[in-house]
């Protein structure tokens, strides 16, 4: 099937994305940095922004596959429930908050809070990331080809983080772990599906929360 | 009397001292704050006539977020169901207030743990709520809504994040939630993907892309500054605001929350309307935190609500804090020993936290969740919302008002010196509203 | 809440095209402020009086006149659309060597002239702020105990001040800057210029958007990417996001 070329306003752009049944590929030309592109799709469609793009694109998405020709804004894919978005480009906060499932794949750096609130969904990004990566990160999984800021993993839940560079610190409640051979399976799995042939599975850190904060205690309150 | 230290401070710091941590609890600020009780409604006189009951319409219908939805709110009554969690709740309460709001013509709304597919069957009208948790945030669940509330903050604790007690996180929850079974839940307090009106105004936008504009969205926000807070909302998007005030209930927030944060329902009602009102928008209002009566409905309405929301009067009506609940036969099964044994009384329990609650709304444990019949309690909700409603009518047709949304703050006094400064009206026999020049 | 853009010039050769390029930007952030706007223009010292200095008439809808101070500063505010204040302000005819902008939405103060952004208590000293301040209150205090005199309530003047404090008492702006990031609470990302400097610092917890381009020619601030994408060789522009309680500097 041909592919559409779309331009426009955002909110006509959006109708004609909903609008392709499954199967059906299409651009958006000359997006220029405007937000809530692709948001809310629910289909097999594949679709290319081509160029910069702004804040939450992507997100709220199921089974659609989403490739930005560039950077991205706040909350690319967040609250994705399924399906992907390729980001080639730098990826500005919050990347793939609170996302429940799928793959938000960014080959530059990821910014600040980086799958904050994660739900279950992957999050991989071929560069740094900021701060505060994986903030109360509940469940999924989060590869970092580069390095790590200040606040790694802090409230982690059951969300598990791997850095193939430095990490600046950890957060509270976060911890280094062993690597398993199931974890060394995960990221290369990864790294193969993300094309991120600068990362070593067997030699990526593993981050995963140490569970001290689950239950209220007072002997906790510095943590807090 | 020591006032300082009454038998229930003592309580509160022996209870500290014993857990080591800050005490939790259900409901809303138990203290005496300025209230719409100290309001007065001034009704037919030789200058003003009353209409008649019955064949004297008195217009209830009620139309929110007509701004920009290509299908906004529409309500029989102003009076909906605030926000409560599944979690919380048991599912057979959220059934129940479901089944209790589309009998009347109002809606319910959604909590900080998602929708479940029994309220959103039961509750024709279902206001889907979304919070900085984002537990079991979900597009399809967004599709299906009558509305989307995006919360900063609730009333009992504005800019704390939701609570829910390890007891209380139960398989189901659980796994709506994403989160170990059992574990204390600490939700965010913060939105994570936005901070700011700024910020907000696109993520309005995303969630209005994302339903193809067709419902209203609401922001919802804890009583503190109201003006500003209102109108930051509105240049945000907001097509309808809703304003909980420090009496709004919860399921479970620190006590020192609860008690010492945001300002009275009473005040956050007319800071809100003069705001809406300054900014000129068609933007909506909606007030929560202590509704009980129909004269509090009518006395919010009158001072520029559009609607009122109710969260702990609706679980009173459904049975919270009574002493039996009903048996298959109809007949009270008295329960009163589990309140004691919670260490309260009916009429005095506020343990929504434990989730052991001894008429099976505020728990998740299956045998209490059983003594909840949803059908008897729809009925007692239904019964609960249409008297409110006609409570409401009868006191707006006495001040002469075809319609409940022509009540105006010129239809009411106060009694006190602090009421008539909050509601901006005059204290009750005289002209007289401090701080408002002479 | 608000919306900011500077734009610093390496390449003088810009300079005439200064204004133009900062207009583009503003229009890029003006639904991030939609109540006022104003903006800061560091071109070349003029006498007082010449052409739109103090002398010169209000152009309608400006609250207050044109100030050109003596180190070549001109600061232009008013209330209502930013992009149809800017036409009003001349900007796209305006040259020099560095500019800031900013667009309003306004949290806890009034809107009025007085109250936009940027501020400038001192020649050259230009600050506009997205964000806001938790215990501006107390500060303001502290600095009118030591003789600082405010015009507005707004919280972003607190800040401008006590930078413009901190350069009078001899520190230079780096470190004026890492001790608001002490001193003041709060979600904040500020653009703080002087005559030669440009900076950059944001809070700790860096909620407010802060996103910095730089080439050869120049180095451009803004709070969303879009205001970046008309400028001059930006395709080869360096882009990147500064941290929490990092100030990122760049001197003339």
């Amino acid at each position: 099937m041909e592919a559409l070329t779309l331009t426009g306003e955002v909110r006509e752009i959006n109708r004609a994305l909903r609008a392709l049944p499954d199967g059906a590929a299409a651009t958006v030309a000359d997006p220029r940095g405007r937000h809530n592109l692709a948001v809310g799709l629910d289909a097999e469609v594949k679709v290319t922004i081509d160029g910069p793009a702004g804040y939450y694109i992507g997100g709220l998405g199921k089974k659609a596959d989403i490739t930005v020709n560039g950077p991205v804004g706040w909350g690319v894919g967040e609250n994705l429930m399924s399906g992907r978005v390729h980001v080639k480009g730098d990826a500005s906060q919050s990347a793939a908050a609170t996302a429940r499932g799928g793959l938000v794949v960014v080959d530059g750096n990821a910014s600040l809070r980086a799958a904050i609130s994660l739900k279950g969904a992957t999050l991989a990004v071929g560069g740094s990331v900021g701060a505060y990566c994986g903030f109360m990160a509940q469940a999924g999984t989060i590869l970092v080809g580069g390095d790590a800021g200040d606040g790694l993993g802090d409230s982690l839940y059951e969300a598990v983080v791997y850095v193939a560079g430095r990490i600046a610190s950890l957060g509270t409640d976060a911890r280094i772990e062993e690597l398993t051979e199931t974890d060394v399976k995960t990221v290369r799995d990864l790294v193969k599906t993300c094309g991120f042939d600068h990362i070593d599975p067997e030699n990526v850190t593993k981050v995963a929360s140490a569970r001290t904060l689950y239950h209220f205690d007072t002997q906790n309150h510095d943590a807090y | 009397m020591n006032h300082t230290f009454p038998p229930s401070v003592i309580a509160e710091i022996q209870e500290r001292a014993s857990l080591g941590r800050y005490a939790i609890r259900g409901l809303g600020a138990r203290r005496a704050v300025p209230s719409f009780d100290d309001l007065l409604l001034l009704t037919a006189s030789a200058s003003r006539y009353p209409l008649e009951g019955y064949r004297e319409r008195c217009e209830t219908r009620t139309v929110l977020g007509a701004r920009n939805a290509s299908e906004p709110v529409v309500l029989d009554i102003p009076i909906t169901i605030a926000g409560m969690s599944f979690g919380a709740l048991s599912a057979a309460a959220k059934d129940a207030l479901g089944r209790a709001a589309s009998e009347v013509g109002t809606s319910t709304t959604t909590g900080d743990g998602g929708m479940t597919p029994e309220e959103r069957a039961s509750s024709k009208t279902l206001v889907y709520q979304c919070l900085p948790s984002r537990y079991g945030f979900d597009p399809d669940d967004l599709r299906q809504a009558d509305a989307v509330e995006v919360v900063l903050g609730q009333g009992a604790k504005p800019g704390g994040g939701g609570m829910l007690l390890g007891q209380k996180v139960g398989p189901r929850v659980a796994r709506m939630r994403t989160l170990p079974e059992g574990i204390d839940q600490r939700s965010a307090s913060r939105h994570p993907d936005w901070t700011g009106p700024d910020d907000l105004a696109i993520k309005i936008l995303e969630l209005r892309e994302a339903t193809d504009w067709r419902i209203p969205v609401y922001v919802k926000v804890g009583a503190t500054r109201t003006e500003h807070d209102v109108k930051l909302a509105i240049a945000a998007g907001a097509d309808v605001v809703v304003v909980d005030g420090m009496q709004g209930g919860t399921a479970a927030t620190q006590d020192a929350f609860i008690e010492h944060t945001g300002i009275p329902t009473l005040a956050a009602v007319r800071l809100a309307a003069d705001a809406i009102a300054e900014v000129g928008a068609d933007v909506q209002l909606i007030v929560s935190g202590g509704i009980r009566s129909g004269a509090d409905v009518a006395k919010a309405l009158a001072l520029g609500a559009d609607a009122v929301s109710i969260g702990v009067g609706a679980l009173i009506a459904l049975g919270c804090n009574d002493s039996g609940h009903p048996d298959e036969t109809g007949a009270k099964v008295d329960v009163t020993a589990d309140y004691r044994r919670l260490g309260v009384a009916p009429g005095d329990c506020s343990a929504c936290h434990t989730g052991a609650c001894p008429v099976g709304i505020a728990t998740q444990d299956d045998l209490l969740s059983r003594r909840l019949d949803p059908g008897l309690g729809a009925t007692r909700v239904a019964n609960y919302l249409r008297s409110l409603a006609m409570e409401t009518t009868m006191l707006a047709r006495a001040c002469g008002k075809s319609d409940v949304h022509r009540l105006e703050p010129e239809d009411l006094v106060a009694l006190t010196v602090e009421a008539a400064a909050m509601a901006r009206v005059p204290l009750a026999g005289t002209s007289w509203i401090p701080g408002q020049p002479v | 809440m608000c919306g900011i853009v500077g734009l610093h010039l390496k390449d003088d050769g810009l300079g005439g095209r200064l204004g133009e390029l900062l207009a583009g930007m503003l229009a890029q952030v003006r639904e991030r402020g939609p109540d006022s706007a104003g903006v800061g223009v560091y071109g070349p010292v003029r006498t007082i009086g010449a052409e739109r200095g103090s002398a010169g008439p209000t152009p309608g809808g400006l609250g207050v006149a044109p100030q050109t101070d003596a180190t070549g500063l001109t600061v232009l505010k008013g209330v209502g659309d930013p992009v149809a204040l800017a036409e009003e302000f001349g900007l796209a005819g305006m040259s020099g060597h560095q500019a800031v902008g900013h667009t309003r939405m306004a949290t806890e103060s009034a809107v009025t002239t007085e109250g936009s952004h940027p501020f400038s208590p001192r020649p050259g000293l230009c600050l506009v702020h997205n964000g806001s301040f938790a215990n501006h209150a107390t500060v303001r205090r502290a600095l009118e105990a030591e003789g600082v005199v405010f015009e507005t309530d707004n919280d972003s003047e607190v800040a401008a001040r006590f930078v413009g404090h901190r350069l009078d008492l001899g520190d230079d702006l780096e470190k004026a800057l890492r001790l608001v990031c002490d001193v003041f609470d709060g979600f904040y990302t500020l653009l703080v210029t002087t005559d030669s400097e440009f900076a950059v610092v944001r809070d700790a917890v860096a909620c407010k958007p802060a996103i910095i381009a730089e080439t050869d020619r120049w180095v451009a601030m803004v709070s969303e990417y879009r205001a970046l994408v008309g400028l001059p060789g930006f395709e080869n522009a360096r882009v990147f996001e500064p941290g929490p309680e990092e100030v990122h500097l760049w001197k003339r």
